[in-house]
């Protein structure tokens, strides 16, 4: 359960990227958070990632208040999670498959079963063809799609992306959060950010609309 | 899993090694060269050092004689030589056996003798004290009450020579360690500068490692190594170079420098100090790339 309790977030005065932000998250959930441009959303994702340190409030994910582990210790919380960033953050000079297998590398798994998964991995977002490309030989989709299967890798309890169906087109798009639903089926917590309203209408079970950092519905599509 | 993040590790030390080749041959040239000049003194030192030894295990004192000495006086001499309780072996060295000496130890002044008219050693006493560690005042005491002999011309105890050279051995590992010293620093700041680079080189690939949970020493070791196998692999060459510098030396000088040559000739370092060198050059590798990860890696 992700529990976000009066979050409040301002980079610079007199703007708040997030205002009393305060919501829950159950396990197992399938999320999506919209709302125009600067509207905070990334700001919200980047908060229970913990890439951002609210201003005030509290951030409880399964019983932990996050803001409360220590820097050193930030990399559990993180492994528990997947997550697929706007800007994909991709290693340009290291192969599609090192892509995937640096988040079980950092776990210690052993090769073997790195292979079995990393193939896994890309064959769910249709890329095992291209394991042995360079990520600059690939199109701008099938760059967001090797991002994706970096984030689902290793089975995470919670799966958060930014806007990762923003450059592919609406069948692919569609695939993608249906292999998200997939994902969420298993268990998973999966909360998206995007502003495809099509998407929304076809996928959303619940729907967190933010307009200039304030929450402004939390209910079902 | 320890042994498959082993694997990681050395894989991805490896790869950024050969990524940034040119900065670390740079590096590498530099840590090389600080030990060699380490290695080199030490070098000279140790051979100054045993040279000395050599002379303090088998300390002699030589009384030369004026030249025609009537035989009578010269016996005396010896008599008396030989009754101090200082003394265990007493030799007699004729001016034949002086000259064939100088001939074997310096063939190449064999023509200058030749021409010299008459032979230009005296006859010499060699005393052998009991023991290197007998009371050097108590020796000078001796040399000065034998100097009172008219028939004494000249003494020499090399036991100045010993000490001289022990000196000298000394003054060369400190100017070792000074020179080496400041190279050291140097290789120090470029190791660590050169891991600097290597951090802002791959500041979103670190960014990422952190972003899908790597953990502080998953994201430096790496880094760490680099440093430590720089260090290493500069004192390894540079212990190579010292090697090949010993076995060309003597085959450059030739013998043109005589007994002098003894004194300058390199001799290979000892264990202890080859270990010591590769230890230090890992250390101060491993440190270079810590005070940079310190500075430049916050987590």
């Amino acid at each position: 359960m992700i529990e976000l309790y009066h979050v409040w977030k301002q980079y610079e005065k007199p703007q708040w990227a997030l205002s009393d932000i305060t919501l829950t998250v159950k396990t197992g959930e399938f999320c999506f958070i919209t709302g125009p441009s600067g509207s905070g959303k990334s700001t919200l994702l980047k908060t229970i990632y913990r890439e951002v340190l609210p201003t005030e409030g509290q951030i409880v994910i399964a019983g932990k208040n996050i803001l409360r582990i220590p820097d050193h210790k930030i990399y559990l919380l993180r492994r528990n999670m997947g997550i697929v960033y706007q800007d994909f953050r991709l290693l340009f000079h290291r192969r599609v498959f090192d892509n995937v297998a640096v988040a079980l590398q950092v776990l210690g798994s052993p090769r073997k079963d790195m292979k079995r998964k990393v193939f896994i991995a890309l064959r769910m977002v249709n890329l095992h063809p291209r394991i042995w490309d360079y990520p600059s030989h690939l199109s701008y989709g099938e760059q967001q799609r090797l991002a994706i299967a970096r984030a689902v890798v290793n089975n995470p309890r919670i799966l958060l992306a930014d806007e990762p169906t923003g450059n592919l087109d609406p069948k692919l798009a569609v695939e993608i959060i249906g292999l998200f639903k997939e994902i969420n089926k298993q268990g998973t917590t999966v909360i998206i950010c995007t502003h495809d309203k099509e998407l929304i209408r076809q996928f959303g079970d619940r729907i967190l609309f933010l307009h200039e950092g304030k929450l402004l519905r939390k209910d079902a599509a | 899993m320890i042994i498959y993040k082993a694997r990681y590790f050395l894989r991805e030390t490896v790869n950024n090694l050969w990524q940034y080749k040119t900065r670390h041959f740079f590096s590498l040239t530099i840590i090389c060269l600080s030990f060699l000049i380490v290695g080199l003194f030490l070098s000279v030192s140790n051979n100054l050092r045993d040279r000395a030894d050599d002379l303090s295990r088998n300390l002699v004192i030589v009384f030369y004689l004026e030249k025609n000495l009537p035989a009578s006086e010269q016996d005396l001499i010896e008599q008396q030589v030989r009754q101090s309780p200082l003394v265990a072996e007493v030799r007699v060295v004729s001016p034949a056996q002086a000259s064939e000496k100088f001939l074997q130890d310096f063939p190449g002044l064999k023509d200058i003798l030749m021409n010299l008219q008459a032979n230009p050693f005296p006859t010499a006493i060699e005393a052998t004290l009991k023991d290197p560690r007998l009371s050097y005042e108590e020796t000078l005491r001796f040399i000065a009450e034998m100097k009172k002999n008219a028939g004494v011309e000249d003494v020499q105890f090399n036991r100045d020579w010993a000490e001289k050279i022990q000196s000298l051995g000394r003054l060369a590992r400190a100017v070792g360690f000074f020179l080496g010293g400041i190279l050291v620093l140097a290789s120090f700041i470029i190791i660590s500068n050169v891991i600097k680079l290597n951090v802002f080189a791959r500041k979103s690939e670190i960014e990422i490692l952190r972003l899908v949970g790597g953990t502080n020493t998953f994201i430096r070791i790496p880094f760490l190594l680099e440093g430590l196998i720089l260090g290493i692999a500069g004192s390894l060459i540079s212990l190579l170079l010292l090697l090949v510098i010993i076995k060309l030396f003597p085959v450059y000088l030739g013998s043109s420098l005589g007994a002098l040559q003894e004194l300058i000739s390199f001799r290979y370092l000892t264990l202890s100090q080859i270990v010591s060198l590769i230890a230090g050059g890992g250390f101060v590798g491993f440190l270079g790339s810590l005070s940079s990860l310190a500075r430049f890696l916050k987590i």
